[in-house]
């Protein structure tokens, strides 16, 4: 039989929509001009400025700092309230589900607001740590989320078969449910990175003096900074470098495809 | 079930938490100066001067756009010492009661301030703000592509550019412009001025390609659009790169908008803040932090101290006679809705 064409050209196609804007990047990070509507010339120009650029490169660890702060905590959080929200059980289960729910579609300029108003209130000082608060807030409904739909299909029988081997609450929990979870915990675990990583208007409303992440300052540079192109070169870097984790990652993990 | 684990974990959580300590409070028994400003708005120079002659940490944290800064501070949040919002945005904060009174026994190089520009400032007397940097929003067009150019507003209505104009995206400077153009104050609050002016407006954006705030720049790099309507600082760099762009502040005069020094209520250190306008106002920094980031500051003192070549600049340094067509763009107040009724007729036009 024939073999189709089609997966190859949605293949082609994917590739394309994802990958070109990205080359394009890359390419302006080399442009000479400031403006990627020119090519004015190869250049490492934008480079040589973000060696330059402590302030950059603080943001971009204020940016990593926050994000694994708050992955790392909502996957305990988040996990948490999956597990509590495993059966409908009663109406407070119901509300429980709908409170946790809600931080997804609530508009992130409402919670910016209502966050800050928190803190101040609180008489918090504004700092990575209100970030990292704030991220918390959002990224648990997600983790929440993805291990809720984990745990629908997940077989207690597993469980209740260890206990009947002997194994404590504690140690079934470790060896047998957090296993079996570890997926999903994961995956929820990489949204809330992702999701940390470039949130702009929450981090705009709680962050304080010295804690400007990645996405704050590069809109501040939007408007009246000369070293824009800068964000290109940065871009570029971070892309090399989440390029070599994957394909490290995948040479370590292939072994054993089965636990994936 | 496991709430011992999951207590457990949740300490560890928060103690990784409270390990990210702001960068601002770990500098010891150093004093840190908080300065909420524009990302790229002040030079390492001039900042590292100031950090050494008082012995402190100046702390950047960054917005976007005025509004946005001040719905921060309205909603109460603290622990800045300096601000350097728009002009108009100074007097909306003085208005809600944001800002403290400068004391100008602390600031001896205030002297050095333009005065020429003090007269038309919003806060002439310098009660709360001192002015830091400015720059006009002026016409740029490509020498290649405009026969015989005019040097006035007309140019936006020409035929022959048709779908090759941009203006701002922005009320004030659109309304501003053609108001300048028919000779009336970019502040006006005179009914009849703002419907001529909107009138010229709706006629201009039959001939423009679109109202644009970000592509105007790229998009005169690149020779897409011949005249483009935008800010000082932006074109006079797209001008370094290419010769055949001419910048202009047109013969009616414009606006030009100016970003001022000031001190919140809030603030801790006062004293320090007070010194940090003092510096910024020396006729030597204030020289080389315009030249590094582009921007007139208007400071007498330091014009003498410029590179002939930025001082040079005749869209930064107009002739006095075109300066003094210039104005500041205002903070209207209750009169707002004049003026967004006018733009709403533009844009739905």
């Amino acid at each position: 039989m024939k073999k189709s064409r089609l997966p190859f050209a949605t293949l082609l196609l994917v590739l394309v929509f994802f990958y070109l804007p990205i080359g394009f990047l890359v390419l302006n990070s080399f442009n000479n001009s400031r403006y990627a509507s020119k090519w004015n010339g190869f250049s490492t120009r934008w480079y040589e400025r973000l060696t330059e650029r402590d302030d950059l490169v603080a943001a971009l660890g204020n940016s990593l700092k926050i994000a694994t702060g708050a992955s790392l905590a909502s996957m305990v959080l988040g996990t948490a309230a999956a597990f509590a929200l495993r059966h409908r059980a009663s109406k407070l289960q119901d509300a429980h589900r709908l409170l946790v729910a809600v931080p997804l579609v609530l508009p992130d300029i409402l919670m910016g607001m209502s966050l800050l108003l928190l803190f101040i209130s609180f008489g918090l000082k504004l700092s990575l740590f209100t970030i990292t608060l704030a991220h918390i807030t959002f990224c648990l409904s997600y983790v929440a989320l993805v291990v809720q739909a984990r745990l629908q299909d997940f077989d207690f029988n597993a469980v209740e078969a260890a206990r009947d081997l002997g194994a404590t609450k504690l140690q079934a929990f470790v060896k047998v449910t957090l296993p079996l979870l570890a997926p999903g915990i994961l995956a929820g675990g990489l949204l809330a990175f992702t999701l940390s990583i470039d949130d702009y208007v929450i981090t705009y409303f709680v962050k304080g003096p010295g804690s400007d992440t990645l996405p704050t300052l590069v809109y501040a540079m939007i408007k009246k900074s000369k070293d824009l192109p800068v964000i290109n070169a940065l871009s570029s870097i971070m892309l090399l470098v989440t390029f070599a984790v994957v394909a490290v990652s995948q040479r370590l993990t292939r072994p054993t495809p089965s636990s994936i | 079930m496991n709430r011992r684990r999951f207590l457990a974990s949740s300490t560890f959580a928060a103690a990784g938490l409270s390990a990210c300590k702001p960068a601002g409070s770990s500098a010891g028994d150093k004093k840190t100066l908080n300065v909420f400003t524009w990302a790229d708005y002040l030079s390492d120079d001039a900042k590292e001067g100031f950090e050494k002659a008082h012995d402190c940490t100046v702390v950047i944290d960054t917005f976007d756009s005025n509004e946005s800064m001040l719905a921060k501070l309205e909603s109460g949040a603290t622990g800045y010492d300096i601000l350097v919002p728009s002009s108009y945005t100074v007097s909306a904060l003085k208005r809600k009661g944001l800002l403290q009174a400068l004391d100008h026994a602390k600031l001896p190089a205030i002297a050095n301030v333009d005065a020429a520009y003090l007269a038309k400032a919003l806060d002439p007397k310098m009660e709360h703000s001192v002015p830091y940097m400015m720059a006009p929003t002026v016409l740029a067009y490509l020498k290649s592509k405009v026969t015989s150019p005019e040097d006035g507003w007309s140019m936006i209505g020409r035929p022959d550019l048709k779908g090759r104009v941009t203006l701002l995206d922005d009320m004030r400077e659109v309304l501003g412009a053609a108001l300048k153009f028919q000779g009336n104050s970019i502040n006006t609050v005179d009914p009849a001025q703002l419907k001529a002016a909107a009138d010229l407006a709706i006629q201009w954006k039959g001939n423009i390609a679109k109202f644009e705030n970000e592509q105007w720049k790229t998009g005169i790099a690149s020779g897409e659009f011949f005249l483009v309507h935008g800010y000082a600082g932006e074109l006079i760099l797209v001008q370094d790169e290419n010769e055949d762009v001419e910048v202009i502040i047109p013969k009616e005069g414009a606006a030009f908008s100016c970003d001022d020094l000031c001190i919140p209520a809030s603030a801790k250190e006062v004293d320090l803040a007070h010194a940090f306008i003092d510096h910024l106002t020396t006729a030597s920094v204030a020289a080389e932090n315009m030249e590094w980031i582009g921007y007139r500051a208007p400071n007498t003192a330091a014009y003498a101290e410029l590179s002939e070549d930025f001082r040079g600049s005749p869209v930064l340094f107009p002739p006095d006679d075109l300066f003094a067509k210039c104005e500041p763009i205002s903070d209207l107040d209750d009169k707002l809705p004049l003026w967004t009724a006018e733009w709403d007729r533009v844009k739905s036009a």
